[in-house]
């Protein structure tokens, strides 16, 4: 599990709950809300997702750590790791 | 990860009713695999928003309008479109048909609106030229009112209008339709409610899916048996079992228990309250009291052929609109039409038959208090009265009305008393009580209350307000 797969991981969760949003030129170290048309709702989603498809617990305090993917990569990647060696 | 429940009577989440917000709340909740079970008194879901067949023809209850339609100039800032996305409905497969124009009618002064705001704003223009400065400045206003947060405060839209406006007619005119499409108060609306109603019906639009509310129930229903929520039909909660501070369970009328981590209720305010059985405490929400009675006549051929090419039509014999429980039966002064079949473009195939419905404020008190034989009398004699009185506002509608009477092969009509029986609201209160709860919280940690009354009406609020209790109140806290 490298950050780019993280990125990717966070932009397929996306695609599934924002259909209608255009991912193709998303920039990684923009904040997702200048770029795409997400409101706190689809960020819960994505909180969600996260649980459901990976098992990664996100507290509410921390959901702004996902506001672009680099930050997304940054933070989720330790949770991932420690996730597969657990 | 959540502690999904395992044992076969216990739940993470148990719902109390399966209209809009019930259904909405229970696919959020499923969605990321609470263990949901949905309880339901009627054998049907939709709630006040269902639908039933009646000398083979196939009624919607409620759906005269979807409003929030995402039109050109409101882009993506409609709560439709939010909701679609929560729920994973494609905003496309409703097949929305929009309305053709609508109108608020006062007297000889008429306003009308279609799904570009533009095209209304010339309309006030127009009508109430002294009136422009005054209504650019209660749009901004609006537009500046925390409306859409959870603690807004909820003054009286009366006091705003007489304010803000000049012409105290303009301000009448406003209030009809907003208080029809959602006001629990008395003869007013509270500030909040009349700015998300009137961006949903003026910034927005009204639409109608194709296929009626089954467009909206069917992918809802699907969508609970994929995630296998369960859901019990003809199963009425009889009470709500709590030690003071959280809720154990809720027992049913045949006496069968549920436990659960978390409630919600969709069955109103003061009814929850009813059902905790706790005798002692005061409550907290206030009873409501606005009720309606719609008639529905199905006849032959379209609207057009009678020159009705409008879609709803809000409307009011004087220049003061009095939005209230009546003293009679029946209130005559004003009222909402809406002819289903405007929605859409102009198709030239030929329509075999088209519906009228035709809705006034109706006491609650008084057609419950009346006996059967009584009922369906009183109910026959004002289903005549309220055709014949609609027509007088609709264009040369009067002239036509022997043709109309010809034309028309079924009618059917529903009363306060069949609003109670949809919904359970006490004094069959269209919009519930005039207490709200926005984040649906209650004195109990586990219970919460969704859909009417947490201030959210009509179908888009409904389901907004299940989406917005299942996420705020329960997955944020997982
Ligand atoms: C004639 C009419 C026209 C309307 N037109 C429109 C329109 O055009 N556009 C629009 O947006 N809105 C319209 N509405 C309003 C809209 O229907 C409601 O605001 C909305 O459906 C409310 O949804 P809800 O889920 O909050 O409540 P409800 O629909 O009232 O759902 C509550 C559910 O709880 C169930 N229940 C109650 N008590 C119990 C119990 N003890 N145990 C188990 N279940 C219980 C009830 O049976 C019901 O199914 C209309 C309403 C009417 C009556």
């Amino acid at each position: 599990m490298n950050k780019n797969n993280i990125k990717q991981i966070v932009l397929d969760i996306i695609a599934e709950i924002a259909p209608d949003e255009d991912l193709s030129g998303v920039k990684s170290d923009i904040r997702l809300r200048e770029q795409l048309d997400l409101d706190s709702m689809d960020f819960l989603d994505i909180v969600m997702e996260l649980r459901k498809q990976h098992g990664i617990d996100v507290p509410e305090a921390e959901y702004r750590q996902l506001e672009s993917l680099d930050s997304s990569a940054n933070y989720l990647l330790p949770k991932f790791e420690s996730g597969a060696t657990a | 990860m959540p502690k999904t429940s395992t044992a076969s009577n216990h739940y993470d989440v148990i719902i109390i009713g399966a209209g809009l917000a019930g259904l909405s709340s229970a696919v959020r909740l499923g969605m990321f695999g609470l263990k949901v079970l949905i309880l339901e008194k009627h054998f049907v879901v939709g709630g006040l928003n269902s639908f039933y067949a009646k000398g083979g023809r196939k009624f919607d209850v409620g759906l005269h309008a979807l409003t929030n339609f995402p039109s050109e100039s409101s882009g993506k800032s409609s709560p439709l479109l939010k909701l679609c996305r929560q729920l994973r409905i494609p905003l496309d497969s409703l097949n929305l048909l929009e309305q053709s124009s609508s109108r608020i009618s006062f007297g000889e002064i008429d306003l009308c609106f279609n799904n570009d705001f533009e095209f209304f704003l010339s309309e006030v223009e127009k009508v109430f030229p002294k009136e422009k400065d005054r209504f650019q400045k209660l749009l901004s206003k609006m537009v500046e009112f925390p409306a859409y947060s959870v603690d807004a405060k909820e003054i009286s839209t009366r006091e705003i209008l007489g304010q803000e406006l000049g012409d105290s007619l303009l301000a009448e005119m406003l209030l009809c339709p907003t208080c029809y499409y959602g006001s629990a108060r008395a003869n007013d609306i509270d500030f909040p409610t009349f700015i998300m109603l009137f961006d949903a019906i003026f910034k927005q639009g009204l639409a109608r899916p194709d296929r009626g509310i089954r467009a909206l129930l069917d992918p809802l229903t699907d969508k609970l048996k994929e995630l296998g929520v369960e859901r019990r039909m003809n199963s009425p909660v009889k009470s709500i079992q709590t030690d003071q501070i959280q809720v154990s369970e809720v027992i049913l009328e045949n006496g069968e228990a549920f436990t659960s981590d978390h409630f919600i209720s969709t069955c109103g305010g003061l009814e929850t309250e009813k059902l905790l059985c706790l005798p002692d405490t005061p409550r907290s929400f206030d009873l409501g009291r606005f009720s309606i009675i719609e008639s529905i006549s199905v006849f032959d051929g379209h609207p057009r052929d009678f020159g009705w090419d409008e879609t709803v039509i809000f409307f009011n014999k004087s220049d003061k609109f009095f939005y209230d429980q009546p003293k009679q039966l029946v209130d005559l002064n004003s009222g909402v039409i809406c002819l289903p079949d405007n929605y859409g473009p102009i198709d030239s195939s030929e329509k075999k038959e088209a519906k009228l419905r035709v809705t006034h404020p109706a006491n609650f008190k008084l057609w419950s208090e009346l006996s059967e034989q009584k009922y369906q009398k009183e109910k026959c004699f004002w289903e005549d009265v309220i055709l014949q009185n609609g027509l007088k506002y609709l264009p040369l509608g009067e002239s036509k009305s022997e043709l109309f009477k010809n034309r028309t092969h079924l009618t059917d009509t529903f009363t306060p008393c069949t609003i109670k029986r949809f919904t359970s609201h006490e004094n069959g209160a269209l919009y519930g009580s005039p207490t709200k709860k926005r984040d649906g919280s209650t004195k109990f940690s586990n219970l919460f209350i969704a859909g009417t009354d947490q201030g959210y009406v009509g179908i888009v609020g409904a389901m907004l307000g299940g989406i917005a209790v299942a996420n705020n109140q329960i997955l944020r806290n997982l």
